[in-house]
């Protein structure tokens, strides 16, 4: 079976479960309109402080905030900043974190042991603790807010990418492939890695949820992406000074990032829940019941 | 057990060594580093070589890290840019702030999270298992800083209850002042951390009781109460614990945005302010003071392991 029919049977399967499903569609929706947002009739930064801080109605659906822009329109060009930030700080943290552990899982010897302790160091500070230090040098930008979150991800990759070299490395197909004279680096990104995709994507989508909720903690706490440039944290920061005057400013880019964080999450945990059961059925399959 | 206290302080020296001269050279690599922030920005070259000649800042990094170090050991983190006040003593100012939080909210966690784990623990996918597990899936997925800001709307800005922006007041000064000023902090990390408590808990707790010796019990007709509260308890503890010693870290990072929802005075506040002003003694003595917090949490974590189970030997 190809990778892509595989994959197609794993999305069917997921589209039966309901949170999942609802899940996909939400993040489809906000997906789209972030892609799409140039086609809305929507505008993110055009001031007018005659209409600041109307609470929402048919012209401005979320409402406007301290300068008069329409905050739905904010919400969905913070959309962008949001899943800009996460994609990029996932592919940052799987650039590095699955090399290091597939390096460390596959050699097991001192390159092991140095490369596995400066991922502890990494996992011994509180993320956030990091990323803002890393902020606090490379200076405050979108960039600097995708690199923080991005480092703080490395080890999730490294542990499982290094879990699953050391689970298919004696398997018979990588010694066949060795016998073939398949040099380590063949084996470990050719051989391998392929067949050790599936928790790494699921760990991508977990990651994900885990990176957009950062990069808003980040902006929320004013270190994350400058403004103007509309950001979800940002703008509760910005609602929360205005909760007397317009309650709905910090309640409904809330929902919105809470949503998108909730259905990472569900899907992450729905496809860990669907490869663990193929996985038990695998091992059935073949060992005859043994484990 | 003293000894192994002991030793295991003394491991934690060289990951503090390493780590304190890690941040050291992350802050010292910034462009324009620390001689922008003492001079300000409109200085003349006179003036940044006199500011570097005074505070030594030609010299290799490594001896300003050594001069650094020598000084931080006899308790001297060296002076606020800003403020001019000692980092050590703008610490200790903030640290009973955040303590007190800290420990709220923990309190807060344990009500919520022991109950809510064991209630789903015990028919394991029933309703009410679902429910219990959609509400510590909430309680972990919903953004702390959002928490907070929902609790400000319904108790400060519409009951009138709680004051949105809360103070420091020590607990045994004034009680019932403290609880005001710390019922919503405490409550939004609390709440988050029960989320945290309440499914790794009920993991724990299920795995636990499939094993042979809680079928003997039930067995030999011992009420199911006893089981679960005694057997099963005590067991699923430990693996529960070694979770929450990870979680820490998640327990810090939410303190330092509760504390910014609350503009509560603690510890991750100060850190705030010191990045953004780019105070760099000051961020050294903040993250590093967190990361012994931090190490100490993890050291008494796993010193409550031998008092819950006295098959493990600590050698």
């Amino acid at each position: 079976m190809t990778g892509l029919a595989a994959a197609g049977r794993l999305l069917r399967r997921l589209l039966t479960r309901r949170g999942a499903a609802l899940s996909l569609a939400f993040l489809v929706l906000v997906a789209c309109t972030a892609l799409f947002a140039g086609f809305l009739p929507l505008d993110p930064l055009r001031q007018s402080i005659a209409d600041s801080l109307k609470p929402p109605s048919l012209e401005n659906w979320f409402g406007t905030d301290e300068l008069g822009r329409d905050i739905l329109a904010r919400v969905v060009y913070g959309a962008r900043t949001s899943l800009a930030t996460a994609f990029g700080a996932v592919f940052i943290a799987a650039l590095v974190g699955v090399p290091v552990g597939l390096v460390a899982g596959f050699y097991g010897d001192w390159r092991d042991s140095v490369l596995m302790r400066c991922i502890d160091v990494l996992l011994a500070l509180p993320n956030i603790l990091f990323a803002m230090a890393l902020i606090a040098v490379l200076g405050r930008s979108q960039g600097a807010a995708l690199v923080a979150v991005g480092v703080a991800g490395i080890p999730s990759f490294a542990r499982i990418a290094r879990a699953q070299v050391m689970a298919l490395r004696p398997l018979d197909f990588v010694t066949a492939v060795r016998g073939f004279g398949g040099g380590p680096g063949y084996i470990m990104f050719r051989t391998i890695l392929p067949n050790a995709l599936s928790p790494l994507v699921v760990q991508a989508i977990v990651l994900a949820s885990i990176a957009i909720l950062l990069e808003a903690a980040l902006s929320f706490l004013g270190v994350g992406v400058p403004p103007p440039t509309p950001s979800w944290g940002e703008m509760l920061r910005t609602g929360k000074s205005y909760l007397y005057e317009a309650p709905t400013y910090a309640v409904l880019p809330g929902i919105v990032l809470t949503l998108t964080i909730l259905s990472f999450d569900t899907i992450g945990r729905a496809l860990t829940a669907l490869i663990d059961r193929d996985e038990t059925d695998a091992v059935r399959e073949t060992a005859g019941g043994r484990r | 057990m003293t000894a192994y206290v002991l030793r295991r302080l003394v491991q934690m020296l060289p990951v503090l060594l390493l780590a304190s001269f890690a941040i050291f050279a992350m802050l010292y690599a910034v462009p324009g580093g620390p001689v922008a922030v003492i001079v300000g920005e409109n200085a003349s070259q006179e003036e940044i070589a006199a500011a570097i000649q005074r505070h030594g800042l030609d010299r290799p990094m490594v001896v300003q890290y050594l001069d650094w170090l020598g000084r931080a050991l006899t308790g001297d983190f060296g002076l606020s840019l800003h403020s001019r006040q000692p980092v050590l003593q703008l610490i200790g100012e903030r640290l009973p702030a955040t303590a007190q939080l800290a420990l709220a909210a923990i309190f807060i966690a344990l009500v919520l999270g022991i109950p809510v784990a064991i209630a789903s623990a015990v028919k394991p996918n029933s309703w009410l298992d679902r429910v219990l597990s959609g509400w510590s899936a909430l309680a972990l997925g919903v953004p702390t800083f959002w928490v907070g800001i929902l609790l400000i709307l319904v108790f400060a800005v519409e009951l009138r209850w709680l004051p949105s922006a809360s103070r420091h007041v020590p607990f045994w000064e004034a009680p019932l002042d403290a609880l005001r000023s710390l019922a919503l902090p405490a409550l939004t990390l609390g709440v988050y951390v029960s989320g945290i408590l309440a499914r790794f808990l009920r993991a724990s707790l299920i795995g636990e009781s499939r094993s042979d010796y809680v079928r003997t019990a039930r067995a030999k007709g011992v009420p199911e109460s006893r089981v679960v509260g005694l057997h099963i308890m005590r067991n699923a503890l430990l693996p529960f614990v070694t979770i929450v010693g990870l979680m820490m870290a998640n327990f810090i990072g939410g303190a330092v945005v509760t504390e910014a929802v609350f503009t509560y005075p603690g510890l991750g506040r100060l850190l705030i302010q010191a990045i953004s002003t780019r105070d760099y003694p000051l961020i050294q003595g903040c993250i590093l003071v967190i990361l012994v917090a931090y190490m100490l949490i993890n050291l008494s974590v796993d010193v409550l392991y031998a008092w819950i189970d006295p098959r493990i030997e600590y050698r």
